[in-house]
């Protein structure tokens, strides 16, 4: 690893008895820069760069009781019917849903269009969430992706109930 | 070279910071928000593709002291996503400090009836402003 070079120092040796002797000395740096270079390696390996983002969700508080009128109510009731395709039945106030269907991508696509229609129509609409528990998580994100999207801060996430099947099976 | 190598390692070995390991695998559904997740001070639940729940906490001062002090070291204990057992253990650990913040991780193929139960529990233990840890959308 270290070798030292005597070669030159030899013709010296008569008068340098009490002076230090000077020597080359060569160092060979290979095995710490291997050593250098795999900690380098791990290092950019195992280092997490990008940190997940996060979304924001504010519910009421289980007790309070918040009155709406009917006619600011959007409600949204999200429905899984196939595997890769989900079933959004919107209507304002106590009108009759009316169905988006299609794929994943495509009907929360549509919704979004719709929310900020609406919106625009009119800024005091509430929207109600009501997801069948058969759904998926990733259909909760999207939607509430949608909604931040389109700058619905006020909307409220509700348990599926039976009344809102019976709802939906009328159509 | 040798001495860009170097740089690049001091530069790595600085900025790191290590994969906080994941009490279950979960694949996360993307998003377009741009909230970062928080460093410190965090309350995860997990919730894995079959619905099984974890409660996971960053500091082990805390694992200690919900799990006890033989799970200082685990990522996060399996929980039942009830009042009596998770909402109790959440309630603990925000009356010791007050500043945690709960995020929900859940796999995006998750059932949503697991979700609902859980952030319904959430709402019942007064936290009603949570995060949803997603992936940044392309």
């Amino acid at each position: 690893m270290a070798d030292v070079d005597l070669s030159q120092s030899r013709g010296k040796q008569k008068h340098s008895k009490k002076k230090k002797r000077r020597i080359g000395v060569k160092n060979d740096m290979t095995p710490m820069v291997d050593v250098a270079f795999l900690l380098l390696t791990f290092f950019m390996l195992t280092t997490t760069m990008a940190k997940p983002q996060t979304m924001e969700i504010n519910l009421p508080p289980g007790d309070a009781n918040v009155e709406v009128a009917e006619s600011n109510l959007l409600t949204l009731r999200v429905v899984p019917s196939d595997k890769d395709t989900i079933s959004i039945y919107y209507n304002i106030g106590v009108d009759k849903p009316v169905k988006i269907e299609g794929s994943r991508a495509k009907s929360i696509h549509a919704l979004g269009k719709l929310l900020q229609e609406n919106n625009k129509a009119n800024p005091k609409l509430i929207t109600l969430l009501k997801m069948d528990k058969k759904a998926k998580y990733v259909d909760m994100v999207n939607i509430i992706d949608e909604f931040n999207l389109a700058d619905v801060t006020r909307f409220s996430l509700a348990p599926m109930a039976d009344v809102d099947k019976k709802i939906l099976e009328k159509l | 070279m040798v001495d860009i190598g170097f740089l690049l390692l001091t530069f790595f070995m600085l900025t790191t910071q290590f994969k906080p390991e994941d009490a279950v695998e979960v694949q996360l559904p993307e998003s377009h928000s741009v909230f970062k997740l928080p460093d410190a001070d965090v309350i995860t639940i997990s919730i894995g593709k079959d619905g099984k729940t974890f409660l996971g906490f960053d500091s082990q001062i805390m694992r200690a002291n919900i799990f006890g002090e033989q799970n200082r070291l685990r990522a996060g204990m399996e929980v039942q996503p009830d009042i009596d057992h998770l909402g109790q253990m959440l309630i603990r650990a925000r009356t010791m400090n007050p500043k945690l913040r709960t995020v929900i991780k859940s796999d995006k193929d998750t059932e949503y009836d697991v979700v609902e139960r859980v952030m319904s529990l959430l709402q019942k233990v007064n936290i009603t402003r949570f995060n949803l840890v997603t992936n940044q959308a392309k």
